[in-house]
This record gives structure tokens, C-alpha cells and sequence, in this order.
């Protein structure tokens, strides 16, 4: 196909304000899917994805659009995932799209994470067309929202779409003025081939299914292809296009999206944002690609009961060839068994993590409490990662701890930005900026209490990362009732006088409960620990002290006084096997416990005290 | 009728011989040894907010029907056993003071008619001193029992209110004094410790009236919260205070000094007694004797060679309506055994005892007694010593202290009496794994 006949582009919205349907109608119109094959929301193929209404693997669907003008044009709709955590796999698809379709829910108005990825689609060039959906809605407020766009992003109120993606008002004017605006790939199909790598996904039949976008030549469906980045080289099986099935095509050219199988049966030789070229006479200059993401969240997930270690780790696995931003390694915990840490890319990251190992492989998981990852600023100049309190260097060998920030961006009703900043200065959090969404609104208000009568401010705020990953995301809503909104990005590592707090149960360091956290938590936090591990270590025939110590000084102690008294008083009319039953239960329970040194602790004291905090 | 003592004790108490093996004899190849025999009576006047036994208050209207099926069971039994010795009788409940005199009568006549049943045996019913009106101790003396185990729990009237108890502290003393004069030479009280919200000093009271008091015999039992008792429930809710179980140790350890004081001999964990006056029918369960129990949620423990070398345990069912139509249509027929006990009467389980579960029960009833488990008899059944059959347990319980050495016998240590759940755990533990092993192999 003529690159001139040619549209790529994405949609950027927030979840909830209708990106899937608006892709649905989009099908449906162009005739790609007929009415009948229709499910709902098939870009979110992943059973996860259609119940959450959000996107996790990118998408490329090609359809056929017949333009009023009377030509024919092929449209490729890149999905991109609309959470924070999976910005970076934004990016990676706006870098295959000329244009995006900003999608804004008429009943709400512009959100944090939309704000986000605008800007994002703004630095890749992209061509935006602005839409309202959800216009059918009782509560839509278009001029609002115009007027939102307008103080946001400086748009005119005529470049504004309306459009009700459920019953298909407006989609037909929108593919319209697809064609129209967005420009045309630039594609130079006599050059040397270079393909984009925006996406991979392992197929069992095919290998690793490359999602590419290629910029210049063409690439054939029996090519030798090389990744320029591994320098892998392989037979290309089969190229084709998503329709939104898998349909094969003799070959993709520039300007062009879709797939490329390479047989490869890892998806680390298939690296996203790397470019391909063929083996012979190929391309010397790759595209320029996108850094590589480290895993900011870490997690320790474990087999509970009924799952076997082997099988977790067949899982992930499994779960890392679709997902390359899921990092993990074998951890034993002297409480849960062997098990896994993992890096996630965020909260969100590591929920879906959580969730595909329960619902796609069965597991029944473990997963502690999130921490992140410092780096410690080594006496002689080199710099420590570390993802685990344990892994800390001892006092004296390094010159200082670097925790990582987030910059912030809440999105409020002005009347909770006094609980937004109250918040964020519990959290550590310094202020940066504040700015009006709207002017004061010209409209009347529309009743009191009601959104509409509240211009809307952008806040813009710094917390250490560790603060954000607990439950900063739920208060913020909780104390905006929902309203606000919240999106962040990595802001860098700041020094802190972080430390070690360790637990001793019965002067036994325990490993798995060491934190590393703010001086000035210290005290309250490691009192609150000691505190919930005397309540749930249960008592001993010896004295059990519980310390919390930073270093070897102590900031908190419990003592679980010696069990007096177990015995059962009355055998009554010789139900003995009740009595026996009733004690075999006992020292099952018992067996079940986890021993440090000679103290038996109960894994439920482990998991409260590595929940603390999780909400 | 069985003729009675004139005044003072009915009958020379057989000395305490706790553990010595009895004369072993077969009856019907399933009656090795006389037979403890335990009687049901499932009715009260009104049900205590502790209690989780089967007991049901308000259903007086079963009692005839009652009488009549457990008549029938006892007649069955004796006629299917071939009319083996009896050991000991014990009438529990519920409240069997509470059965009116006839109907007690009429039971006792039927055992005497299926069993045999010697003179010199103890013969326990448990009453509640509200019921101890002279004319009820002397109908229950005349129908064959010789100790009275009275239910006083406490000397404290609110802690009564609080237990639910229907009688007062005086009628308690009143019922002890009752049944002395109408002949009972053997009494005994129940005394209950660790209630919610009661202080030592209520505690020290109660204990001390008891040690002062004309018995013979005194157990005394910690609450125990059990599960979907009301008593249970108000304390989740937070309307009665959790009893504090170190203060319940401390109200053991002044039971021991107060009772020790006043000449009663502690036996077993929760039992004192007087010389020579322990209760025979327990000691059966604690060293492992077979008894048959009657009645609704009754157990029975069976050892005979056609049982098997550790004898079969049953219960039976335990709605005194179910049991009543069950055991009424009941006629034995057959040869007993294991297999036949399984389906008797009103049974609703009944299990074989296997080496490793026998030898842990055995540790379990046996180390509540104060002398402990003998060490020959315990090879002499098991074919081998205790610390060879359980060396890890045996190990562990010496180094903590829970357990001693004395005499050829393995015994709670003083301070391990409070503890006995930490020891008993543990045997019970190696047995059954040591079983469930077995059972895979």
C-alpha cells in the first residue's frame, strides 16, 4: 500500500472513559469485525484486561476504511495500556504512530494519567485529536470539557471531537478526520529495511511474535532477518496483520504495522525498541530505541499452601516471555520457604503479576509488602543497587543511602487540595507547583458540592517512592472522595538518612522482617512491629524477647511472658479420642510453624508483619 | 435389692491399686476385664452458659420414653456381652439428680439384671445440689448408689449467677450436708476456677470452704471457653472479661497448697481425694480400662481378644430423640466384634485402635495421673519401654522439665502439671505420625 494511504495511531485515555469501545465502533464501522463476531472490548483479549477495562499488552489491529473522498485507506490502531505503571509501553507504541486519538470522558473531565500521556504523545511529534466521549451520558458536560482541553492543551473548541463511542455518534466523523489530520508515515521503501520493535509476544507455534512498525524497506515473510541490538539472526516464519485475528501477509513495507514471527523461543532475543534489519546488505543505523526500564516496586511472592515452588516458577516464566518488564530471583525466606523476589514496574504491575499467577496458572501466592530499590553510595565511589534491607552493607562502608523519587501529579476538585497537601507532607512530599485546569468557571454552578462548580487544579509534587508505593494512591481518593487523580514518574535518587530496622525474636535477627525506612519512622514503626509479633508469636515455656534494633541499638522491646498453663481440665464421660484429636491438632499447628533459633512462630505473624502497611 | 451398708460407709473401699494390671479373664472374648459402665442421663432443668456436653433442658416430656430405650440398651448390651462383671457404674449427665427417683430405680434394677454386678462396687451419680432434698438423696441411696459427685462449682453466689447455676452457695453446703445423713459415705464436689472476672481472693474463699468441708473426693476444673457456648460468645463480644489464664495458674497452685493442707491427696490434674477414696470409675479412663457407656453421646472403649490387641472405641449418636427410636428397635444378634460394634445399637462411630494411637492415648490419660505411666506395664502391653517407643518425646519432655523419672514410672514434674497439654502433645504427635506412616507403608 502507498505509505500516503496509510494512518497509524494510537488512542490515549484514561481507564473508564471508553478507549476499548471507541476501538469496537472503530472495527465495526470499517467492517473488520462484523456486528455478529462482535465481542466486547476485543482489543483486551486477556480475561484480566476486558473485568479491569484496562489494557496491559499493546495491540495492533489493521483495518480497511473507505474515505467519503473516495479512496481507500488502511488504518493501524496501536493499543496502548492506559496505566502509569505501563508508561514505558506507552511510549513504546506512540513511537509507532503519527497520530492519537485523546479520549476524555465527558462525566469527568481530564485526568492526571491523560495529562501524562499527552505530553508524552506531545514530545514523540504526534498529531492529537482531541475527543469528548460518552456525550450520550446524562451527566456529560462537553463545554467543560472543551474548555478543559482548551486551558490543558490549547485546543480550539472546533478541533474537539464529540462522540458517544457506545452508540456510534460521531465515529464515522472521527475516522474522518483520522485520514485528514494525521499525517502520512514518512516510508522509504528503497532503503535498507528497519523495523521497530514496539512489542513481543511468545506464541507456542510461531516463536516470538515481533510487533514492529517498519520505517523504511520491506520485510518478507521468508526473510533472514538480525536484531541489531542481540545480533540475533533468524528465518523469518510468517509476517501478517492483526485483523485483529492473526492473518498472514506476503510482506509488511514501510509505513506499514504488524507482526513479525521469528521462531525465537525467547523473548529476550526479541528486544522491545530494538530495530530489525535484514541479515544481508542490512541497515547499519538503528532506530533509535528506548532505554531500558528497571523494575521500581520489589515484592517477595511464595508458594502458599497448595502451590509448589517449581510450579511458581515454571509461572513466571512463562509470564516473563510475554513480559519483559517482570524481573525475579530464587529468594529463601527462613518463614515462607523459597520463593521469589520480583521487580515490578509498579503497584499496578505487580497486582497483575499477582493476579495472572492465580488465575492463569492456579497458584495461590504469598506476596509481602512492596519495598523499593536504593542505592548505596559505596567510601570508595562506586554505587551498590540493593532491593533488599539484608543486602544493606555494613555501617561504616558506605557514605550514604539514595532512596528514589517520584514526581507526582495529582489532579484535584481545588476544594480537596488542602487534604492533597496535608497528605503529601505526611509523606514526606515537598510541593512544587499548582496550576488551575479552568478558569473560574463561566458557567453556573450546577449544584452544590458538584464537581462542575469546583475548578479543577494540577498539582505538582515530589515523594520519596517508598511513600507513593504503600497506599498512597487510596488515600489520595479516599480523601478526595474519589475525585482526585494521580499519575507519576520517575524523578531520580535523593540522599536520606535511611536505616536498617532489624527484628530479634528471642535475640534471633530475623532476615525477612528487616526494613530500611526514614530515621524518624524508626521508633514508631519499630514499636508498632514488636508490638504485633508479641501479639501473635504465641507463648513459649521460656521468656521470648522481641527487639526492633537499628544497628545494635535497641528502640523497642516486648517481652512474651513463659505459658503457664495448657492443659485440658476434664475428660469428660472418655471422649478420648476427642481429647487426642484436639491435641494432634495442636501440634500440627505447631509443626506448621516456623522455628527461629528455638522459638516457634506462626506464618501468620510473618505475613501481618510483611503486610503491614499493604492495603 | 441390693442391700445397703447401715450408716457410714457402704462398703470397704477396695485400697488404691491404680495400674496394677486386673486379673485378666475373658468374657465373650470381648470383656477382658470388668467393665466400668457410664449411664447418660441428657437432661437439665435449665442448660449452664458454659456448657458444650449433650444436655438439653426442656425436653422432660422424652423422660419415660427415655428410661424405657436406655433400659433397653442396657438389657441388650448385658445379654449381648454375656452379663460380664461391672468395675464401677457412674451416672453422668445432664443432671441425673434431676431424674425423678423411680426412673433411677428402674435403671439401676436393669443393670443388676444384665450385668454382674458386685456389692463392693462404686456407684457415682452426679447432682446438682438443688435437687439434694432429702427425700431424693434417700430414694438415690436406695436405689444403689454409694457416692454423690455434687456439681457446687463455687461458694460465691454472683459467680453462680454468672455460671448460670440454679442453686445457691448455702444449698450446696445443705446438699453436702443432706447427703451425708441420708448415707452417702463417699462425696465428692466439683469447683470450677479461671471465670471470667474472678479475682484470686473469690477464688481463695471458695477453695478454702472446700478443703473445710465433710467430703471425700475434690476436682476441680479450669473453664474452658468452648465454641458456640453463649458464655463463649459473650466474651468475643467484650461482655464478660477473657479469664486471664495466668491468674487461672495461680488459682491451681493455691488449690494444691489449700487442698494438700486439708489431707487431700492430689491423683490426677484436676482430682484430690482422701485416702483410699479416688474415683474408681476415672481411673478407669486414665488407665486405659474398658468401659461402656449408655445413652446418647455416650463413648465405650471395649478390649477383648475378638476386638483386636487394643480393643475397638464407639460412641454413640447424639440425639436423645434419634437414640431413642435407634436403641428401642435394636436386638443383638451374633457374635461381637469389631466390625458388629460398628453398626450396635445407637452407635454412630467406632474405631479399631491401632499400636501407635493406643501407646499415645496411653501416655496422654496416663501422665494425668501423679504416678504417671509404668514403665513395665507399658512394655508389657507394647513390647517395648516408653522412651524406646517414643524417644524424641521422651527426650524433649526430660530437658523441659515436664517430665520425670520416680520409680520405674514416667510423671508430670510439679511445675509440669500446669503444662501437661506441652507433653501429652507431644506423644500423641509421634503416635500419630508413627501411625499414618504405618498406614502408608
Amino acid at each position: 500500500m502507498d505509505p500516503a494511504f496509510i494512518r497509524n495511531y494510537c488512542i490515549i485515555a484514561h481507564i473508564d472513559h471508553g478507549k476499548s469501545t471507541l476501538a469496537d465502533r472503530m472495527l465495526e464501522i470499517t467492517g473488520t469485525v462484523s456486528a455478529r463476531e462482535m465481542q466486547e472490548q476485543l482489543l483486551d483479549s486477556m480475561d484480566l484486561e476486558r473485568e479491569r477495562g484496562i489494557t496491559i499488552k499493546a495491540q495492533a489491529v489493521r483495518m480497511g476504511y473507505s474515505h467519503p473522498g473516495g479512496s481507500t485507506y488502511e488504518l493501524n490502531l496501536i493499543d496502548t495500556p492506559g496505566h502509569v505503571d505501563f508508561s514505558y509501553e506507552v511510549s513504546r507504541s506512540l513511537a509507532a504512530c503519527e497520530g492519537a486519538v485523546l479520549v476524555v470522558d465527558a462525566t469527568q473531565g481530564i485526568q492526571a494519567q491523560t495529562l501524562a500521556n499527552v505530553y508524552l504523545a506531545i514530545e514523540h511529534d504526534l498529531t492529537i485529536i482531541p475527543v469528548v466521549n460518552k456525550i450520550d451520558l446524562p451527566a456529560a458536560e462537553p463545554e467543560r470539557v472543551i474548555a478543559e482541553l482548551g486551558t490543558a492543551f490549547g485546543y480550539t473548541p472546533d478541533e474537539v471531537l464529540l462522540v458517544s463511542a457506545k452508540n456510534g455518534t460521531g465515529v464515522a466523523e472521527l475516522l474522518e478526520a483520522i485520514v485528514e489530520r494525521i499525517p502520512a508515515p514518512e516510508a522509504h521503501r528503497d532503503r535498507p529495511l528497519r523495523a521497530l520493535v514496539f512489542d513481543s509476544k511468545y506464541d507456542s507455534y510461531k516463536g516470538v511474535l515481533a510487533y514492529v512498525r517498519v520505517a523504511d524497506g520491506i520485510v518478507r515473510g521468508t526473510e533472514r532477518i538480525r536484531m541489531m541490538a542481540t545480533d540475533t539472526q533468524t528465518d523469518v516464519l510468517e509476517v501478517g496483520v492483526f485483523k485483529p485475528a492473526m492473518v498472514r501477509v506476503p510482506s509488511l513495507e514501510a509505513g506499514e504495522v504488524g507482526y513479525v514471527a521469528t521462531g525465537l523461543k525467547s523473548v529476550g532475543e526479541v528486544r522491545v525498541g530494538d530495530t530489525i534489519t535484514t541479515a544481508r546488505n542490512g541497515s547499519s543505523e538503528p532506530l533509535p530505541g528506548y532505554g531500558g526500564q528497571k523494575p521500581m516496586v520489589f515484592a517477595g511472592l511464595y508458594p502458599a499452601e497448595g502451590t509448589e515452588f517449581h510450579d511458581l516458577r515454571e509461572a513466571l516464566e512463562r509470564l516473563q516471555m510475554n513480559d519483559a518488564s517482570l524481573v525475579y530471583e530464587p529468594e529463601n525466606s527462613q518463614a515462607l520457604g523459597p520463593g521469589f523476589r520480583c521487580g515490578f514496574l509498579g503497584l499496578l504491575h505487580m497486582e497483575i503479576v499477582q493476579e495472572r499467577l492465580e488465575r492463569e496458572y492456579d497458584m495461590d501466592l504469598v506476596v509481602t509488602a512492596p519495598s523499593v530499590g536504593y542505592r548505596v553510595l559505596m567510601n570508595d565511589g562506586t554505587v551498590r543497587d540493593i532491593s533488599r534491607p539484608t543486602d544493606l552493607p555494613e555501617g561504616g562502608t558506605y557514605d550514604a543511602i539514595e532512596e528514589p523519587w517520584l514526581d507526582v501529579t495529582i489532579l484535584t476538585p481545588s476544594r480537596f487540595v488542602g487534604a492533597m497537601m496535608e497528605l503529601v507532607n505526611s509523606r514526606r512530599g515537598t510541593f512544587k507547583r499548582t496550576e488551575y485546569l479552568e478558569a473560574a468557571s463561566a458557567k453556573p454552578a450546577s449544584g452544590e458540592g458538584m464537581p462542575s462548580s469546583d475548578p479543577r487544579v494540577v498539582l505538582d509534587v515530589a515523594l520519596p517512592m517508598a511513600e507513593v508505593i504503600v497506599d498512597f494512591y487510596d488515600q489520595v481518593k479516599t480523601r478526595s472522595r474519589g475525585y482526585a487523580s494521580l499519575d507519576y514518574s520517575f524523578g531520580g535518587y535523593q540522599v536520606a538518612p535511611l536505616v536498617r530496622l532489624d527484628i530479634l525474636v528471642n535475640s534471633v535477627p530475623v532476615d525477612e522482617l528487616s526494613l530500611i525506612m526514614h530515621r524518624d519512622r524508626a521508633q514508631s514503626q519499630g514499636r508498632a512491629l514488636v508490638d504485633q509479633l508479641r501479639r501473635l508469636i504465641p507463648r513459649h515455656l521460656f521468656d521470648v524477647p522481641i527487639q526492633a534494633a537499628i544497628g545494635s541499638r535497641v528502640i523497642a522491646r516486648e517481652t512474651i511472658k513463659a505459658l503457664r498453663k495448657n492443659v485440658l481440665a476434664k475428660c469428660y464421660g472418655g471422649d478420648i479420642t476427642r481429647k487426642r484429636k484436639l491435641l494432634e491438632k495442636q501440634a500440627e499447628g505447631k509443626k506448621r510453624m516456623k522455628r527461629i533459633g528455638s522459638v516457634e512462630v506462626p506464618q501468620e505473624a510473618f505475613l501481618a508483619v510483611l503486610r503491614m502497611g499493604k492495603s | 435389692m441390693r442391700p445397703l451398708g447401715a450408716g457410714g460407709r457402704a462398703h470397704a473401699v477396695r485400697p488404691y491399686n491404680a495400674g496394677r494390671p486386673w486379673p485378666r479373664r475373658s468374657y465373650n472374648g470381648v470383656v477382658s476385664t470388668p467393665l466400668a459402665l457410664y449411664v447418660h442421663i441428657p437432661f437439665c432443668e435449665t442448660k449452664c452458659p458454659y456448657c458444650d456436653f449433650n444436655t438439653y433442658a426442656a425436653i422432660e416430656p422424652l423422660m419415660p420414653a427415655y428410661v424405657g430405650a436406655l433400659t433397653h440398651e442396657i438389657a441388650a448390651w448385658g445379654a449381648w456381652l454375656g452379663r460380664p462383671p461391672l468395675a464401677s457404674v457412674f451416672f453422668g449427665g445432664g443432671t441425673p439428680s434431676y431424674l425423678p427417683a423411680p426412673h433411677l430405680a428402674k435403671l439401676t434394677e436393669a443393670i443388676r439384671a444384665a450385668f454382674e454386678w458386685p456389692d463392693a462396687i462404686e456407684t457415682t451419680a452426679e447432682a446438682n445440689p438443688g435437687d439434694c432434698t432429702p427425700e431424693q438423696l434417700r430414694a438415690m441411696r436406695a436405689a444403689g448408689f454409694d457416692r454423690l459427685s455434687v456439681g457446687v462449682q463455687s461458694f460465691d453466689d454472683g459467680e453462680l449467677r454468672l455460671l448460670g447455676r440454679r442453686h445457691s452457695a448455702s444449698d450446696a453446703r445443705a446438699a453436702v450436708r443432706g447427703a451425708r445423713a441420708a448415707g452417702f459415705a463417699n462425696l465428692s464436689i466439683d469447683l470450677m476456677l479461671g471465670l471470667p472476672g474472678q479475682p484470686l481472693d473469690a477464688w481463695a474463699r471458695s477453695i478454702d470452704e472446700a478443703a473445710a468441708l465433710d467430703v471425700d473426693h475434690v476436682s476441680v476444673y479450669a473453664l474452658t471457653l468452648e465454641g458456640g457456648t453463649p458464655m463463649e460468645a459473650d466474651v468475643a463480644r467484650g461482655t464478660l472479661p477473657e479469664p486471664d489464664a495466668d491468674l487461672a495458674a495461680d488459682m491451681y497452685l493455691l488449690a494444691q497448697e489449700r487442698l494438700g493442707a486439708a489431707g487431700f491427696e492430689q491423683y490426677e490434674i484436676s482430682n484430690w481425694a482422701k485416702p483410699d477414696m479416688q474415683s474408681r470409675h476415672n481411673l478407669a479412663y486414665w488407665e486405659g480400662r474398658p468401659y461402656l457407656g449408655v445413652g446418647p453421646g455416650a463413648h465405650s472403649h471395649l478390649l477383648g481378644d475378638a476386638l483386636g490387641p487394643h480393643g475397638v472405641r464407639f460412641a454413640n449418636l447424639r440425639s436423645p430423640r434419634t437414640y431413642i427410636e435407634r436403641v428401642s428397635a435394636w436386638e443383638p444378634a451374633g457374635v461381637v466384634s469389631a466390625s458388629a460394634l460398628a453398626s450396635a445399637g445407637a452407635v454412630e462411630t467406632a474405631d479399631a485402635l491401632s499400636e501407635a494411637t493406643a501407646a499415645g492415648e496411653t501416655m496422654m490419660m496416663g501422665l494425668r495421673l501423679n504416678e504417671g505411666v509404668s514403665d513395665a506395664a507399658f512394655r508389657d502391653r507394647f513390647g517395648a519401654g516408653i522412651a524406646e517407643r517414643f524417644p524424641g518425646p521422651v527426650a524433649e519432655c526430660l530437658s523441659l522439665r515436664l517430665l520425670e523419672w520416680s520409680g520405674g514410672r514416667l510423671r508430670l514434674t510439679e511445675p509440669g502439671r500446669l503444662l501437661g497439654n506441652e507433653a501429652f502433645g507431644r506423644f500423641v504427635a509421634a503416635a500419630s505420625e508413627a501411625s499414618s506412616g504405618a498406614g502408608r507403608a
